[in-house]
């Protein structure tokens, strides 16, 4: 019967769909929210609560990394982001995103940085600290991805309540931030010379950034979740303004109008917009064989219509192909292992990691 | 008719609130949008006021009607308590009742302002004056005696309002509406587009008016039209799906439902008129 248990386990967590299997690696997650491959075997991952992990695929077993930083955890808020340095393997940095009380009892996001040694983080230190302070943590955006130039990049949302500060320069409402990875700013960062501008900032008018990447070629693509009907995928330039909420082509959630105006002059248009939402909550460029139906194609997962959206830019069209329905979970985000297999990461308490295995 | 005049007031003062309170968070809406050199005009304006009190509103009057109902109840049992007026005591109840309910919507709810006007102080502060007139005009309502026509223009109001958000979405925003029936609307040519638009906005416009000019005249034939026409859409969709083979499409039941409303209406006036 020992033997026999842990197969019988293993079918029930094998869903079966007509091109690919579905298997849950990992299970009952607290609000597990990114992760990253530390090897093909052994992911990072963070927990909404303020819990940083390492788990392995081979045996499940998960160790605890101590030494993290406090967290407010409620609504949108808590340990969000956690990427790996360019040179990991050589130095053991990491970086997290997480919303934290600042001194005057208000929220907002910190970035840190710390040396995973031993399953604990030593060095640790606050990289920055948004000017976005705000009463309960909503529309954070936390995203973090690398340039080629080894700076960092990351997403600041908009806080719902403060969403006309987006267009604002003298705050971190609604921007992505550039810095260097030791916390210092860019000199040629857009807005360095402008005295009522925050020097941080790489461009603005956003919403709630969820999606952040830069492909090989150096561009920086951004989805947002807009309001309802207005979720955006974007390219990313700097200085330039994505126009929130003076357009949008969503309304709010209450029905409101938040602009009747969709462009204008001086503020970017989206490559792609969703109404109705999708949520976008990740997203990836796949660049491996092991899909080639995937290769050089964007995965996008999404919470609200809970699939994958595949994008592909071609001769000067988009095409949208959903995935992954059938697994019927909101999907929070998605990464490729460097074998190039894709793990999909469900949302909310008791979420689960599922590998996707080509049936061919 | 005595007492189904107090819940009727509830709802009427209700609404005459959401008239008031929307109108705040779209205009402040407006003013930073024109802070930020976007081009507000008239029309820009009037969709934003337009939509706000249609669709913001229908959130709303849920909110207002619970909020109303406990602070009119409660005042009506603390009149025989005090010597203060009751048109002032309904008045304040009603001012009590719009600022708790926006309170209790971010500390309870949402744990985010969902009404834009409602940010700073004096946003907050109109939004209790909006509630006091609420307050006020159910005092009016229900200090004079009333009729079977006070109920009869009070679904016709509410009937006019729903019919409201379609008219509105044709208007100012043809795609979004025209995407609701399956079309989309760019991939149409020009003869098509301009039918679509012309002949769905006419319809629910033409719906709208009558109901509007049978609540003024209390003319049931009005309301009659308004149902016959919604009744024709639900037949017509059947001999669609039934004679022509298109896809079952269960819009019919709203048609049915919208055909019904006004021609109850209009068979209650008949009714109320024969045995005046």
């Amino acid at each position: 019967m020992k033997l026999y248990l842990p197969a019988f386990l293993f079918l029930f967590s094998v869903h079966l769909s007509s091109e690919y299997k579905f298997e849950t690696v990992l299970d009952n997650l607290d609000d597990a929210w990114s992760f990253v491959f530390l090897s093909e075997d052994k992911v990072l991952f963070t927990e909404m609560p303020g819990k940083l992990k390492i788990a392995s695929l081979k045996d499940k077993s998960i160790t605890n990394v101590t030494n993290i930083p406090e967290v407010a955890y409620s609504s949108q808020g808590g340990l969000s982001e956690v990427v790996l340095d360019p040179d990991f393997n050589s130095n053991n940095k990491i970086y997290m995103s997480y919303s934290a009380n600042t001194d005057n009892n208000k929220i907002t996001l910190f970035l840190s940085t710390a040396e995973l040694v031993n399953d604990k983080l030593v060095n640790s230190k606050v990289i920055f600290k948004a000017v976005a302070s705000r009463r309960s943590p909503a529309h954070m955006g936390a995203k973090i991805s690398f340039l080629d130039d080894g700076t960092l990049i990351l997403t600041s949302g908009d806080g719902y309540d403060h969403r006309e500060k987006a267009q604002k320069l003298d705050n971190h409402f609604g921007k992505i931030i550039r810095i260097n990875t030791d916390g210092s700013i860019p000199q040629d960062n857009p807005f360095i010379s402008n005295q009522n501008a925050l020097p941080e900032i790489y461009s603005y008018g956003h919403r709630n950034m969820q999606g952040l990447l830069v492909t090989s070629d150096g561009l920086i693509y951004e989805h947002e979740h807009g309001p309802k009907g207005g979720d955006e995928l974007n390219i990313i330039k700097p200085a330039l303004n994505y126009g929130w909420p003076a357009i949008t082509y969503g309304i709010d959630y209450s029905g409101a109008v938040i602009s009747p105006f969709t462009q204008k002059d001086g503020m970017e248009q989206p490559l792609l917009y969703w109404d109705p939402s999708i949520a976008p909550s990740d997203m990836i460029y796949y660049e491996k064989d092991l899909y080639p139906e995937f290769k050089n194609t964007f995965l996008i997962t999404a919470l609200v219509s809970r699939d994958v959206k595949q994008v592909v830019f071609e001769n000067n069209e988009i095409r949208q192909k959903s995935l992954f329905s059938d697994l019927g979970f909101r999907l929070r985000n998605i990464q490729d292992s460097p074998n190039g297999y894709i793990y999909i990461l469900t949302d909310g308490p008791g979420n689960k990691l599922i590998k996707v295995i080509p049936k061919k | 008719m005595k007492i189904a005049k107090y819940p009727f007031a509830v709802f009427s003062a209700a609404l005459f609130t959401v008239m008031l309170i929307t109108p705040i968070s779209s205009i402040s809406n407006l003013l930073w949008l024109n802070s930020v050199d976007m081009p507000v005009g008239i029309i820009s304006s009037l969709e934003v006021l337009l939509f706000d009190f249609q669709r913001l509103g229908i959130l709303l009057y849920g909110v207002v009607i619970i909020g109303f109902a406990i602070a009119f109840s409660f005042t009506a049992v603390l009149i025989n308590f005090t010597n203060i007026s009751s048109k002032y005591l309904y008045a304040l109840a009603g001012a009590v009742s719009i600022g708790a309910a926006m309170y209790l919507m971010v500390e309870l709810l949402f744990e985010s302002e969902l009404l834009g006007g409602n940010r700073t102080f004096v946003g907050k502060v109109l939004h209790w004056i909006a509630g006091f007139f609420g307050g006020y005009f159910y005092y009016s309502l229900i200090s004079k005696n009333k009729n079977y026509t006070f109920i009869v223009r009070f679904f016709g109001i509410l009937y006019a309002y729903l019919i409201l958000g379609f008219v509105l979405n044709w208007v100012f925003t043809p795609e979004s509406a025209a995407a609701d029936y399956g079309f989309v609307l760019k991939d149409l040519n020009d003869n098509a587009q301009n039918a679509l638009i012309r002949d769905f906005t006419s319809f629910f416009i033409s719906t709208f008016i009558f109901t509007i000019l049978g609540v003024i005249t209390l003319n049931p034939t009005w309301f009659l039209a308004a149902g016959i026409i919604y009744y024709g859409a639900a037949v017509f969709n059947l001999y669609a799906i039934f004679i022509h083979g298109t896809n079952y499409n269960q819009i019919y039941i709203g048609e049915i439902i919208l055909g019904s409303w006004p021609t109850i209406i209009a068979f209650a006036i008949l009714y109320f008129k024969k045995n005046e």
